[in-house]
């Protein structure tokens, strides 16, 4: 039955056009990920694809290792070194200065203030200012905590908030990351691209037997009203996981094929958009929380689409599911995002379970039983559940259709 | 194997599509006759637990069907009015599709698909996509879903409808042939589909059995005689104003008409012998002129 369930969806040439479309988004993606990467010659000439990937690791390579005050220093001191050289020749400097690039990042960002960001920052600092690199990272989120745009913090969250920080164990550890970091970025894309394409593949699964007036042949046989039904779920969810992690191992095998996967140990904060995370973890947690959370993400919104086109035997109120559930919260995010309660609301849509690299970037705390926690700490186990609950429900949802 | 309506009754909002309608089929061939809109599909649907009625009980052997469930549906085949198909699966996997939710091994599945395609003659065009089978075809398709799980209750409705002359004729030998050893309600607005394969005929109108027997007891229960009339052609209406015309045939003279009337409507009028078509025209259809006429 599940076979069949799988080849009805597949028969169709719209859903292989579907497919061939993914394939060829995932490609785009693919590229645009790779082509990211630029090498600066001294000459001003610049370098992408491979071959700059190839430089770039190999000039960072060299700054591998404990992120120790000693360290921080020395690039202080390169860098100074090499304006001093460079003159007016600042392409020169920008071409000497890859391969400490991720540090000097690191330090721009520890002596800018909260939530802003000045890569000249570095240019004014002497060695002795590097022993305040890790302190500033507290102090700078101290300050910011006593300010207005923290009112929506309450002690006990702002308390965990501190403690997070502290928690972090210095120095740090640094290693060339390029991989997991260009994975993160472009992971939003690649979930948005499959939610929409594989709700299009599962939208008709409930809905299309009433559309092709095969619901009364269906609904009358021996399994019509059970195992059948089962097999439409299935399906659904097999159809889903199946082409979701084909696509994520795809997608990982070309990004880090081309970008390695070194780094994996290292913690998030020694990344330009993991500085100020809250959450404690390296890269390869990142990486997995990210494609966790994609993956319950996207069967949570599909197995909402199956509960709807169930429900209403509509493919086309079905369809719709992802549009709203992907971008009614990025609309009202807009809109009224300086309300406390609808910004907590929010942070708790599923639409941010496709979005786990940034949401490791914000402050989203929620107390449950008395703990605070950080909301990615929320959404995994509870659209895990969710996820488990609408399975019964739509079995009976479906179960209980009549054929007028 | 009885099957019975107790007392059954659906309503949709405001609207009764069937009213208290109560009996006992068991095996044989039933033809569900009536015009549309009589409640013959609702009847069906109820009978294959798609609807639940609003009132009363339907029951096989003694027990609810509801609650029967699967076991109730093991039994039973069904060829809808609107028969929809999966247009991109070929006949072959359209009917190990219907087998495996019938929940037919898939080995024995093999071996009745192959059987029924044989039967109603798809065998050569079983790599056809559905999409691409003539409106014959697609009924004989059907027809073999129904008969997948050999059915001990099998309901037809409207399975003749769009096929020609020639179709028509063999759908109707392929039931007759089928109708062995099991329950099979056939509904239709076609009186002859009928007339020659139903033991039992049961005329449905405005949601209730108004009438039921064999085709004997039918045409023996209308008070009308049918009459042969010879008349001109300017005198056609007048007739069907005063009389319930079943046919106008234009001849050389002028024209024959087909009447039913308990008197003698004309001196030359000559008696013929009440067909089922007669009686059909007897309880459903109106004079001329009559609101809602459907002749």
């Amino acid at each position: 039955m599940v076979y069949y369930e799988i080849k009805k969806v597949f028969s169709k040439a719209s859903s292989k056009m579907a497919l061939a479309l993914l394939v060829m988004l995932l490609l785009m993606i693919s590229y645009f990920t790779l082509h990211d990467e630029e090498y600066v010659h001294s000459d001003g000439t610049v370098e992408t694809g491979i071959v700059a990937v190839g430089r770039l690791r190999e000039d960072r390579k060299k700054w591998s290792g404990e992120l120790s005050e000693q360290q921080f220093a020395k690039v202080i001191e390169e860098n100074a070194e090499i304006n001093k050289a460079a003159g007016n020749q600042p392409v020169s400097a920008l071409s000497q200065k890859q391969g400490f690039y991720d540090i000097s990042t690191i330090i721009n960002r520890a002596y800018t203030d909260f939530g802003k960001y000045d890569y000249t920052v570095i240019d004014s600092l002497i060695p002795a200012d590097a022993k305040n690199v890790y302190p500033n990272r507290v102090t700078q989120l101290e300050e910011w905590l006593d300010t207005h745009a923290a009112d929506g913090f309450s002690v006990q969250e702002k308390a965990y908030l501190m403690g997070q920080f502290k928690k972090l164990e210095t120095p740090l550890s640094y290693e060339w990351s390029e991989g997991w970091q260009q994975f993160q970025s472009y992971s939003i894309s690649l979930f948005t691209v499959m939610v929409f394409i594989l709700g299009f593949l599962v939208a008709g699964i409930f809905s299309g037997e009433s559309g092709l007036k095969a619901d009364s042949i269906f609904f009358s046989t021996y399994h019509g009203r059970r195992q059948a039904i089962l097999a439409k779920l299935v399906a659904g969810l097999l159809i889903g996981s199946g082409i979701y992690w084909v696509m994520v191992l795809l997608y990982s095998a070309i990004v880090f094929g081309f970008l390695g996967t070194d780094g994996a140990d290292c913690m998030i904060q020694t990344s330009i958009t993991g500085w100020m995370s809250s959450y404690n973890i390296t890269f390869l947690q990142q990486y997995l929380i990210t494609i966790a959370g994609g993956y319950i993400g996207i069967m949570f919104i599909l197995l909402l689409m199956m509960f709807v086109s169930a429900k209403t035997r509509s493919t086309k109120f079905a369809v719709i599911i992802p549009f709203i559930v992907v971008m009614i919260p990025s609309v009202l995010a807009g809109i009224a995002n300086s309300i406390p309660l609808v910004e907590k609301i929010l942070g708790l849509l599923p639409d941010q379970l496709l979005n786990m690299c940034q949401l490791i970037q914000y402050f989203s705390l929620y107390r449950i039983t008395g703990e605070i926690t950080g909301s990615l700490n929320l959404l995994l186990p509870m659209y895990g559940i969710l996820s488990l609950l609408l399975c019964p429900v739509i079995y009976q949802v479906y179960r209980r259709t009549e054929v007028k | 194997m009885e099957l019975e309506l107790e007392h059954v009754t659906k309503e949709f909002n405001d609207f009764k599509a069937v009213s208290d309608v109560s009996y006992t089929m068991h095996n044989g061939v039933y033809g569900l006759l009536g015009v549309n809109g009589a409640g013959k599909t609702t009847t069906m649907r109820m009978l294959c637990t798609l609807l639940k009625p609003s009132a009363g009980r339907i029951t096989y052997d003694g027990r609810d069907i509801f609650e029967m469930d699967g076991e109730y549906r093991k039994m039973l085949g069904y060829l809808p009015q609107d028969f929809g198909y999966y247009p991109d699966f070929s006949v072959q996997d359209y009917l190990m599709y219907i087998a495996s939710i019938k929940g037919l091994p898939s080995a024995l599945a093999g071996k009745r698909v192959k059987e029924l395609l044989g039967k109603v003659g798809l065998s050569k065009a079983k790599n056809k996509k559905m999409k691409k089978l003539s409106g014959g075809m697609k009924r004989r398709a059907g027809i073999a879903q129904a008969m997948l799980n050999d059915p001990r209750i099998l309901i037809l409705d409207e399975p003749t409808a769009g096929l020609d002359p020639n179709e028509r004729i063999r759908f109707r030998n392929l039931i007759s042939e089928l109708s062995e050893d099991r329950m099979v309600l056939l509904s239709t607005h076609i009186v002859s589909d009928v007339e020659y394969i139903a033991g039992e005929i049961l005329l449905m109108k405005d949601g209730e059995f108004a009438h039921s027997g064999t085709v004997y007891e039918l045409t023996a229960s209308i008070p009308d005689r049918v009459w042969n009339v010879k008349a001109a052609k300017t005198e056609v209406d007048t007739y069907m104003k005063q009389y319930k015309v079943a046919n106008v045939k234009t001849v050389q003279e002028g024209v024959e008409l087909r009447i039913l009337s308990e008197q003698i409507p004309h001196p030359g009028a000559i008696q013929e012998e009440v067909c089922l078509e007669d009686v059909f025209l007897y309880y459903f259809g109106e004079k001329a002129g009559e609101e809602d006429g459907v002749l």
